[in-house]
């Protein structure tokens, strides 16, 4: 053994207050050193509490990669399990936004215009957040609605997850993308009104509709952009673009605020 | 016996169509069933007293909450154990991890109580061997009882349950059964179900449903009974019937108002269903 749980640890073991990831190798430790189980065994009042507790802890699967590395970063056990359960956060779906972000970047850096990244990164975010939540996307979806977490902090959870995991992508993309400097960014705050946006219409058109509204008209908004420019930035890329994505996206976040209740009950289309 | 979920006036539309039509009920510790064809509006009834749908009319309480607010919505789910119709699980859990989900979900935050919350409840569902396998991976019936285990987070004290036993072997319907009586020892269960074996062999009350309305609420003793003389067999199919079907035997045995001197036979739970049903779109021969 080249080491051992510290009696402080031991402790909190025995008090059941020993937090997970120290508390997985102390199960792991204990079930393979017996000095330490004796000492654990002088630490708990009482002691068959510890051992049940450790039989249960070694009886338990451990969690994924992914699971497991929210865990390590900080994040609470069961919030990192709810966020396990989100399809979107998966790898399937992460390979293919990285995939399409390269090909993106590819392709702006053969035509020398930042124009299609910027238009092609906020629908991403607004993509993933949809997927994360909705009676045909999520399999618990009806068991979820009518368990006592709320399912509007549900829905928060797993948007926070999904916009930190798209964000970051398309800022590592960004990085790709020196030569156009801040210009480059422009993309955040679309990608915020739009995912706000497709949220907040979500209980009045359902979960597919209303961010398939919401892409569909920014999708047009660049379209006709793109024929009024006159061979500068598009208008949703200049200052008062971005400064009305900014108002759109803090009016979202309002509305889906008063909409919260909302979400605690079926969609009527999955009725 | 003092009801524990007690509903009344209920009513819910979709379009034209009426899912709930003025319901009221009230349902005692044990479990109760609920018969009806499809379409009758069993799934919307289970629904609104899961608090996964509002009615538009009416009102009801569980265990004395009144799901009305959003406080007595959450009181009501945390003594809500639900089933629906057909379960979803995440495919890459394993029976422990989805158990454990849902025990997240009834806020369940504390990781050792948890697990031993999962852990009971898995054995309680004769799983407790498999609870490392991935769900993907179990049969049917074992998909079907993990799905239960889940509702049996938290022991609750009222169990909806969406036609549990749809899709299972006879074998495992009969283990299924075990641990829905199991189940329904001290806490109030609505089993919804097309199967009138279930009814007969589980519940100690039954209703009817059809239309969004329901037509009967009596024990299974007097569904039965409202079939009494009026069950007969005969050589023909009887064109006056009710229902009427062949037997393994050859003969016909029909359900309606027997023509005089007809062999009357014993009635079971189904022929007072299906007399129940009479005029609610029921056609059964064969």
């Amino acid at each position: 053994m080249t080491w051992h749980v510290s009696e402080e640890d031991l402790r909190a073991y025995a008090r059941t207050e020993l937090a997970a990831p120290m508390l997985w190798s102390a199960d792991t430790h204990l079930a393979a050193c017996a000095r330490c189980r004796a000492a654990l065994a002088e630490v708990s009042e009482p002691v068959d509490a510890g051992w049940e507790r450790l039989d249960a802890e070694l009886d338990a699967p451990r969690p994924g990669l992914f699971e497991g590395l929210l865990v390590r970063i900080g994040v609470a056990d069961h919030t990192a399990r709810l966020l396990a359960a989100t399809p979107v956060l998966r790898r399937s779906w992460l390979a293919a936004v990285v995939f399409l972000l390269v090909t993106t970047v590819g392709v702006v850096y053969s035509a020398g215009s930042p124009t299609l990244f910027l238009a092609l990164a906020p629908l991403l975010p607004l993509a993933g957040v949809a997927l994360s939540y909705g009676p045909a996307l999520d399999p618990t979806y009806e068991m979820a609605v009518v368990a006592p977490v709320h399912g509007f902090k549900l829905l928060m959870i797993r948007t926070l997850a999904v916009l930190a995991a798209g964000l970051g992508l398309n800022g590592l993309a960004t990085l790709a993308l020196p030569d156009y400097g801040l210009r480059a960014l422009a993309w955040l705050l679309p990608a915020l009104a739009l995912t706000a946006t497709g949220l907040a219409l979500t209980p009045r058109f359902g979960p597919v509709l209303a961010p398939s509204l919401v892409g569909g008209a920014w999708v047009a908004l660049i379209a006709a952009a793109d024929a009024a420019a006159d061979g500068g930035p598009l208008i949703p890329f200049t200052a008062a673009g971005q400064s009305a994505a900014a108002a759109v996206a803090a009016l979202a976040v309002g509305l889906l605020y008063l909409a919260r209740d909302r979400f605690d009950v079926f969609h009527r289309s999955a009725v | 016996m003092t009801s524990t979920v007690s509903a009344s006036g209920l009513s819910l539309h979709y379009g034209g169509t009426r899912a709930l039509d003025d319901v009221s009920l009230r349902l005692t510790p044990g479990v109760t069933g609920l018969l009806g064809p499809n379409g009758a509006g069993k799934t919307t009834l289970l629904r609104v007293l899961a608090t996964a749908v509002p009615a538009q009319r009416g009102r009801f309480t569980v265990l004395g909450h009144d799901p009305g607010s959003t406080r007595g919505r959450q009181e009501v789910r945390r003594r809500l154990g639900y089933l629906p119709q057909t379960p979803g699980f995440h495919p890459d859990f394993t029976a422990f991890e989805f158990v454990d989900y849902v025990a997240i979900l009834k806020e369940i935050n504390n990781r050792a109580a948890r697990h031993r919350e999962v852990r009971r409840v898995l054995d309680e569902v004769d799983l407790g061997d498999v609870r490392g396998k991935r769900v993907k991976k179990l049969s049917g019936g074992m998909r079907q009882r993990v799905a239960l285990a889940a509702a049996l987070v938290g022991d609750p004290g009222f169990m909806v349950l969406d036609e549990p036993t749809v899709g299972l072997d006879p074998e495992q319907r009969m283990r299924f059964r075990e641990l829905i009586a199991r189940a329904g020892e001290g806490r109030t269960v609505l089993l919804s179900t097309h199967q009138t074996e279930d009814v007969a062999m589980l519940c100690h009350r039954v209703l009817v449903m059809a239309g969004g309305r329901i037509h009967f609420d009596g024990t299974p003793a007097e569904l039965t009974a409202r079939a009494a003389g009026r069950v007969w067999s005969s050589a023909e199919r009887a064109p006056d019937a009710k229902a009427g079907w062949r037997t393994g035997a050859g003969t016909f045995r029909n359900v309606g108002d027997p023509p005089p001197g007809a062999e009357l036979l014993d009635p079971t739970l189904e022929d007072g269903y299906l007399l129940t049903l009479d005029g609610h779109g029921l056609a059964v021969t064969a």
